[in-house]
C-alpha cells in the first residue's frame, strides 16, 4: 500500500485542472458509449413501428417507415398470453432475486470469515462447478427423470438462484466488512447469523443491490431453461421464451423439412421480431433506476466505519 | 484434508438432497381404474394452439373415443423453436406421459430413435389385436416391412395411405417466362433458368431473380438430380447434407455426387454464373428475410420448395396477390424423370417405449385413423365452425374465418388417409393434372428397407459434415473463384475425413441387404 | 494505513490466534463450534450438490454408444470414439486457436473498457446523466443475438446495408463485407463488446462505490490529481474483483459465445477461418444427428482446457498474493 503514500506526496498545483479534464472527458466518453449502445436500439425501435413491406424494400432506418402498429396487434392479438407470461416472469423474478440474494449474501458473509474454517474447501466446491459441467444430456436426464422437475416452473426457478460467480463476488464485497464489527457484535454477545443480518447486511447495499440486479437480470432474460424443461407444458410460458418462441418459429421452419407439412405464410417476421423485443426490454429497463439509487447514494462501507 | 471435509459435507448434504427427491419423484400416478376412461397422450409436433378451438374439438372426439374404447385423447406438442433438440430431449426425458409419438423416418429421427429403444416394439398380435383395421390396410398394402428393424421387430406404423408429394423444385412466374421468350411460358430444362433469370434481373429492377435467404443445396441438388441418375440414399446425413448416392444404372454401389464425376463441377460453374448475373443478393447466406412473402409481393422471380407447398399455397396465394402471374412448378429430375414417390414413412406413429397403456394407446390410433367421423373431428374439426363443405364436396372455411387466428392445429401426421381427404377450395385447380402426371414419372424409393449400421461410422459422418458445411454453400452461391479447386480440395478433406471408410461400410450394409433380397 | 489496506485486503486481526486454537480441535469439534457459519452456507452447498454435482457421473454418456433402454451407465462403452470426430474433420486446432483467441480478446479489450467506464462513470456529477446514461449502456445486454444478427445484416450487407449507403454517398465504393474473413474479429469483438460493457462495468462500479470515502477525502486533503486518485486508490481497489473476473472467465476460455456467432455468421463458409469456433463447428456437424454423446464429449474437451488454464492462474495468483487467490 505504499502507492498512497505516494498519493499523499505534495503536488497540489495541478489537481484542479486534472480534476476537470477528467470530468469533461468522462462525460464525453460516457455520452459517445451511450450513443453507440442506444443507436441499434433505435433502429430496433423504429423499425418496430415500420411495415414489412417498406423494411423489405428500404432496410432499417432511424425513423419508422409508413409508421404502424402492426406488430404491437399480432403480439398483443391474444392479450391473456403474453399478460400472463408478464405474470410469470415477475413473480419469478422477484421471488427468485429475494431468495437467491439472501442465500448468497448469507453464504458470501460466511466464506470471508477468516475466522471460519471450512472457507477454503467450500469456495473451492462451489468454484468447482464452473471449471467441470456435466453437460446438457446428463443434466438434462437428471433434471427430468430423477428430480421429476420438466413441466414445473421450479425446474427454471431454482437454477437461476445463484451462480458461483455471484456467490465468490458477494463473498469479495464482503471482505470489505471490517472485522471490528464482527468483533464488536460478539462482544455484544451476538451470535454469527445475527451478527451478519443485523449489522453486515444493512452496510452491503451496494453489494446487494448489484448482485440482486444480475439475479433479476438472469431471472429476466431467462428462455433456455424454460425452452429444456417447460416447452409447451405450461399455459404461461416466461415473457423471454414466449417471445423467443415467436421470432424463431419463422426462421425453424423455413429451414427444415417439417415444412412439407405446415403453412408458414402466416409466420412474423422483421418487424415482429424487433416489437417483441421492445416488449420484452421495456419494464425492465423502467425498473433499472430504482435499483440504481443504491449505487449512487447507499452508505458506502467507510461512512460506517469513520 | 479437503477430501475428507467434502465427503462429510457431501455426506450431510446428499441426505438433504435425497429426501427432495425421493418427495418429487413420489408424485402420484393417475389411477386407470375400470370405468374412468384412459388418458391417451400423443405427441405431434407444431405450436400448441391457443384459440380454444383444439379444446373444443377434442371434446367431441372424446366422447366418441369414450363410447367406442373407453379413452379420450390429449396433445402434447412439440413447439416449432429449436424443435429438433426439443424433439429429442423430449424422448431423452423417458416420460412416460406420453403415449404415441409422431416419428418420421426421414426427418424425426425414427431410425435412430427405434434403434436407441425410444420405441415400443409392435409384435403382430398386439396390433391385430389392438389396431385390427390399421394392421388389416398395412398388412395387405405389404408396408410392414418399411417399419422394421434388423431384429425383425415392427417399430412404428406408417401413414402409407396419404398420397403427397415432397419433392423439390422451383416455382417461377409463367407470364415472366413467357416475355423472356421461354416457349409457352414454360421450363423444362434446369438451363432454361439462366435465360429466366437473365430476364428478370434486366426488365423487373424491383426483383431479384431469385431471392433466397441462408444456407441452400437446392441449386446444386437440382442440378445433379437432372444431370446424373443418381438416387439419394436418404437414411444416411452428415451434417445437414445427404452425402451418398447410387445410380439407377448400378443400384448396388454405394457413391456419392459430391465425390465422383464432372457434374458438381458443372452445377457450381452454372451457380458462378447466376452468381455473376446477380440472381441472389451477394450476401444471400446471411440475409435472413421471408423470401416466400416477396415472391407473393413481386419482389423475387422464383422460390423453392416442394410440390405440397406449391398445390396448397403458392398457386392460391399468387393468383391472389399477382394476378395473371401464372405460377408454375419445375422439380428437380423433370428433364431426366430421375424424380421418385414420397417415402410412405415421411409420416409415422409409434408407442413410447415407457407408455403405461400401449394397448389402449394402439386402439385409440386405430380409431382416430379408421373412423370416418373420428377422422375428420381430428383432421378438419366441428364441420360449420372450423370447416364447411362446398356443394362440390370441397373442403372450405366459414365466413369469417382467418387461418392466422382460427387454425385448429391438431397437426396428425401420422396416419392420414386419401378415402377420408376433401379436396381444399384453395388447392391448385390442376392439382389432380400434377399428381397424375408424377404419378406418371415418379420413382418408388428402391432403399425403404436398408438398414445402416451407422454406429461405427458417426464420427466420420460428423467430419464430413463439417467439411461439407464448409464448401457446399459456397459452391451453390457460386462464391469461389476457381470452383475446380475448390472441389479437388474438399474432396481431399472429405477423403481426409474418412469418406471411403464410411462408403465401405455403407456398402457392406447394402450387399447384406440386397443379398437377403435376392436382388444382387 | 490500517484502514487502506482494508479495502484490498481483509485485515488479519486475531488471526493466528484462531488457527492455533483451531489445530488442536477435533473435525466434530469445529464443525459444532462453527455450526452457524456451516448452516449458512448449507443451502448453497445442497445447490450445488442438487444441481451440479449430481449430474456429474452422468457425463460418462460420452463415452458410451447411449441408448434409453440401457441409460447412461448400462450402455455399451465405445471408448474414445465420441471424440473421433473432431479429430476426423481436420478442425480441431483451427477451431481451438479460434475460440481462445476470441476470448482472450473478450477479457482483455472488455476488462479495460468496463473499468475505464466505471471509473468514468464515478466522476460523473450529475445525478440525471449518469442514471440514463447508465441506463442506456445497459439495454443492448436485452437485445437477443437473434437480433443482433438481423441488425448486423442490416447496417453490413452489401445491396441494402447502411454502411454501404453511407459509402457510396460520399462516392466509394460498396464493400462486400460478408466475404471479408479479415474484417469479422473486429466486428465480431465490437459487438460483444457493445453488448457486455455496460452490464460487465456495473461490478466494478459497485466496486468503486464500496471504496471507503476518507481516502477519497485524505487524498483532496493532500491534494492527489485525479491521475493519481485512480492509479493509486481506484485501480487498487479493483484489482481483487479484477483477478476473480479472470479466473471465471479462464475457466470458460475454452467455451464460446454460440448465439453472437452463429447469428452474425451462419453458414456463411467464407468467413470460417477467421470466425469458425468450437461451439458452431460441433453444431454444423452434428445438428442433424440426434447426437447427446459427441456433444458431451466436447464439452469435456472444453472442460479440461478451461481446468488447466484456471489451475495454472491460479497457482500464479498465490505465488503473488495469496489473498487474491480464488482457492
Amino acid at each position: 500500500m505504499s502507492h498512497v503514500v505516494a498519493a499523499k506526496g505534495p503536488r497540489k498545483v495541478r489537481a484542479d485542472r486534472s480534476d476537470y479534464l477528467l470530468r469533461g472527458s468522462s462525460y464525453l466518453t460516457v455520452t459517445a458509449f451511450a450513443a453507440f449502445c442506444a443507436l441499434p436500439f433505435i433502429l430496433i425501435v423504429s423499425a418496430s413501428f415500420s411495415s414489412e413491406s417498406a423494411i423489405m424494400r428500404e432496410g432499417f432506418g432511424l425513423l419508422p417507415k409508413d409508421f404502424t402498429f402492426a406488430a404491437y396487434e399480432y403480439i398483443f392479438r391474444a392479450p391473456r398470453q403474453i399478460i400472463g407470461s408478464y405474470v410469470v416472469t415477475v413473480v419469478m423474478t422477484v421471488a427468485g432475486t429475494s431468495l437467491g440474494l439472501f442465500i448468497i449474501a448469507m453464504t458470501g458473509y460466511a466464506l470471508q470469515r477468516k475466522d471460519f474454517p471450512f472457507r477454503n474447501q467450500i469456495s473451492f466446491f462451489i468454484y468447482f462447478t464452473t471449471l467441470f459441467s456435466a453437460g446438457l444430456a446428463p443434466t438434462y436426464i437428471w433434471i427430468s427423470r430423477y428430480l421429476g422437475l420438466r413441466g414445473n416452473y421450479l425446474a427454471v426457478f431454482l437454477p437461476l438462484l445463484m451462480t458461483p460467480w455471484l456467490i465468490i463476488l458477494m463473498k469479495n464485497f464482503m471482505r470489505t466488512v471490517p472485522y471490528e464489527i464482527v468483533e464488536s457484535g460478539k462482544v455484544d454477545g451476538a451470535g454469527d447469523f445475527r451478527i451478519f443480518f443485523r449489522l453486515v447486511l444493512p452496510m452491503m447495499k451496494p453489494a446487494l443491490a448489484t448482485i440482486g440486479l444480475f439475479l433479476a437480470l438472469g431471472y429476466w432474460n431467462e428462455w433456455y431453461l424454460s425452452s429444456l424443461y417447460l416447452g409447451s407444458t405450461v399455459e404461461f410460458k416466461p415473457l423471454q421464451y414466449h417471445l423467443y418462441n415467436i421470432i424463431n418459429t419463422a426462421n425453424a421452419l423455413r429451414n427444415s423439412v417439417a415444412g412439407s407439412n405446415v403453412s408458414i405464410t402466416e409466420l412474423p417476421s422483421n418487424t415482429l421480431k424487433m416489437a417483441s423485443a421492445v416488449v420484452a426490454t421495456g419494464p425492465i429497463v423502467l425498473l433499472y433506476p430504482f435499483v440504481q439509487k443504491y449505487f449512487v447514494s447507499g452508505i458506502t462501507v467507510g461512512a460506517v466505519k469513520g | 484434508m479437503m477430501r475428507n471435509a467434502l465427503a462429510r459435507i457431501g455426506a450431510a448434504t446428499l441426505a438433504l438432497a435425497m429426501t427432495t427427491t425421493a418427495l418429487a419423484a413420489c408424485s402420484p400416478s393417475e389411477g386407470s381404474e375400470s370405468g374412468d376412461p384412459t388418458t391417451i397422450t400423443m405427441l405431434v409436433l407444431g405450436d400448441k394452439p391457443t384459440n380454444g378451438r383444439l379444446e373444443a374439438m377434442l371434446d367431441k372426439l372424446n366422447e366418441r373415443l369414450e363410447a367406442e374404447a373407453n379413452a379420450d385423447l390429449e396433445l402434447f406438442y412439440v413447439e416449432w423453436a429449436d424443435w429438433q433438440t426439443q424433439y429429442n430431449t423430449q424422448l431423452l426425458s423417458g416420460d412416460d406421459s406420453i403415449d404415441l409419438i409422431t416419428t418420421a423416418t426421414d426427418w424425426l429421427f425414427a431410425w435412430e430413435n427405434a434403434e436407441k429403444g425410444a420405441f415400443l416394439p409392435l409384435s403382430e398380435e398386439m396390433l391385430q389385436e389392438n389396431a385390427p383395421r390399421t394392421w388389416e390396410q398395412v398388412n395387405a398394402d405389404g408396408h410392414w416391412d418399411l417399419t422394421k428393424l434388423d431384429d425383425g421387430q415392427i417399430y412404428f406404423i406408417p401413414e402409407d395411405n396419404y398420397t403427397q408429394y415432397t419433392n423439390h423444385g422451383f416455382f417461377y412466374r409463367g407470364d415472366w417466362a413467357a416475355e423472356a421468350g421461354i416457349p409457352d411460358g414454360t421450363i423444362t430444362k434446369f438451363e432454361q433458368f439462366t435465360t429466366y433469370f437473365e430476364w428478370v434481373k434486366e426488365h423487373q429492377k424491383d426483383a431479384y431473380p431469385w431471392d433466397i435467404a441462408g444456407a441452400n443445396d437446392a441449386a446444386l441438388t437440382g442440378y445433379l438430380q437432372g444431370h446424373t441418375d443418381g438416387q439419394t440414399i436418404q437414411q444416411i446425413s452428415a451434417g445437414n447434407y445427404f452425402p451418398f448416392q447410387t445410380t439407377e444404372a448400378d443400384p448396388y454401389t454405394v457413391t456419392s455426387w459430391y465425390m465422383e464425376g464432372d457434374e458438381l463441377l458443372q452445377a457450381a460453374e452454372l451457380a458462378k454464373k447466376w452468381n455473376d448475373i446477380g440472381v441472389w443478393r451477394e450476401d444471400a447466406l446471411n440475409y435472413d428475410g421471408d423470401t416466400r412473402e416477396e415472391f407473393y409481393a413481386g419482389l423475387s422471380g422464383a422460390d423453392q420448395h416442394h410440390t405440397q407447398t406449391f398445390v396448397t399455397q403458392i398457386v392460391d396465394n399468387m393468383t391472389k396477390k399477382q394476378p395473371g402471374s401464372d405460377p408454375k412448378f419445375f422439380y428437380w429430375g423433370q428433364e431426366n424423370g430421375n424424380v421418385f414417390k414420397d417415402i410412405l414413412t415421411h409420416g409415422a406413429m409409434a408407442v413410447n417405449a415407457t407408455s403405461k397403456h400401449p394397448e389402449k394407446a394402439l386402439e385409440v390410433y386405430d380409431i382416430v385413423r379408421n373412423d370416418e367421423e373420428a377422422y375428420k373431428l381430428l383432421n378438419f374439426g366441428i364441420e360449420g365452425t372450423d370447416y364447411v363443405v362446398t356443394d362440390d364436396g370441397e373442403l372450405a372455411y366459414p365466413d369469417g374465418y382467418d387461418s392466422s387466428t382460427d387454425a385448429l392445429g391438431s397437426n396428425f401426421w401420422a396416419g392420414r388417409m386419401d378415402d377420408f381427404e376433401l379436396d381444399k377450395v384453395t388447392d391448385a385447380p390442376n392439382k389432380g393434372e400434377i399428381y397424375a402426371d408424377l404419378d406418371a414419372v415418379a420413382k418408388e424409393y428402391p432403399y425403404s428397407t436398408l438398414i445402416v449400421n451407422k454406429d461405427m461410422i458417426d464420427p466420420t459422418l460428423a467430419a464430413m459434415g463439417g467439411v461439407l458445411s464448409e464448401y457446399l454453400p459456397q459452391l451453390q452461391y457460386g462464391k469461389f473463384d476457381d470452383p475446380a479447386a475448390a472441389i479437388e480440395e474438399m474432396r481431399q478433406k472429405l477423403r481426409d475425413a474418412g469418406y471411403e471408410d464410411a462408403r465401405e461400410s455403407i456398402q457392406s450394409d447394402m450387399d447384406a441387404w440386397a443379398s437377403e433380397r435376392g436382388l444382387k | 494505513m490500517v484502514m487502506q489496506a482494508s479495502v484490498a485486503t481483509p485485515p488479519r486481526v486475531g488471526q493466528h490466534e484462531i488457527v492455533r486454537t483451531r489445530r488442536r480441535k477435533t473435525l466434530l469439534g469445529r464443525i459444532v463450534q462453527h455450526r452457524v457459519l456451516l448452516l449458512m452456507c448449507l443451502p448453497a452447498i445442497a445447490f450445488f450438490v442438487v444441481f451440479s454435482y449430481a449430474p456429474m457421473p452422468g457425463a460418462w454418456i460420452a463415452f458410451t454408444n447411449f441408448n434409453y433402454r440401457d441409460g447412461i451407465f448400462g450402455s455399451p462403452f465405445v471408448g474414445l470414439r465420441n471424440f473421433e470426430f473432431l479429430i476426423k474433420s481436420g478442425q480441431l486446432w483451427l477451431l481451438t486457436k479460434n475460440t481462445i483467441l476470441y476470448n482472450v480478446a473478450f477479457i482483455v479489450l472488455g476488462n479495460i473498457l468496463q473499468i475505464a467506464l466505471a471509473i468514468m462513470l464515478n466522476e460523473i456529477r450529475s445525478k440525471y446523466f449518469k442514471k440514463i446514461s447508465q441506463a442506456v449502456m445497459f439495454l443492448p445486454y436485452f437485445i437477443s443475438v437473434v437480433l443482433i444478427g438481423v441488425i448486423a445484416f442490416n447496417l453490413l450487407n452489401y445491396d441494402t446495408g447502411a454502411l454501404n449507403a453511407l459509402i457510396e454517398q460520399t462516392g466509394g465504393d460498396p464493400i462486400k463485407i460478408y466475404s471479408i474473413a479479415g474484417a469479422w474479429p473486429i466486428i465480431i469483438v465490437l459487438f460483444q463488446l457493445w453488448q457486455s460493457t455496460g452490464y460487465g462495468s456495473i461490478v466494478y462500479f459497485a466496486a468503486i462505490m464500496g471504496i471507503d470515502n476518507s481516502l477519497f477525502e485524505a487524498a483532496a486533503i493532500d491534494g492527489a490529481s485525479a491521475w493519481q486518485r485512480i492509479r493509486y486508490i481506484i485501480l487498487p481497489s479493483l484489482k481483487p474483483t479484477f483477478i476473480i473476473l479472470l479466473l471465471f472467465a479462464l475457466g470458460g476460455i475454452m467455451q464460446g459465445n454460440f448465439g453472437l456467432f452463429w447469428n452474425l455468421v451462419g453458414n456463411n463458409a467464407a468467413l470460417f477461418q477467421t470466425t469458425d469456433i468450437i461451439e458452431t463447428s460441433v453444431y454444423r456437424m452434428i445438428i442433424s444427428q440426434n447426437n447427446f454423446t459427441s456433444s458431451t464429449a466436447v464439452g469435456l474437451y472444453q472442460s479440461l482446457f478451461g481446468f488447466a488454464a484456471v489451475m495454472l492462474c491460479n497457482w500464479i495468483v498465490r505465488r503473488i498474493n495469496e489473498d487474491y487467490a480464488l482457492f
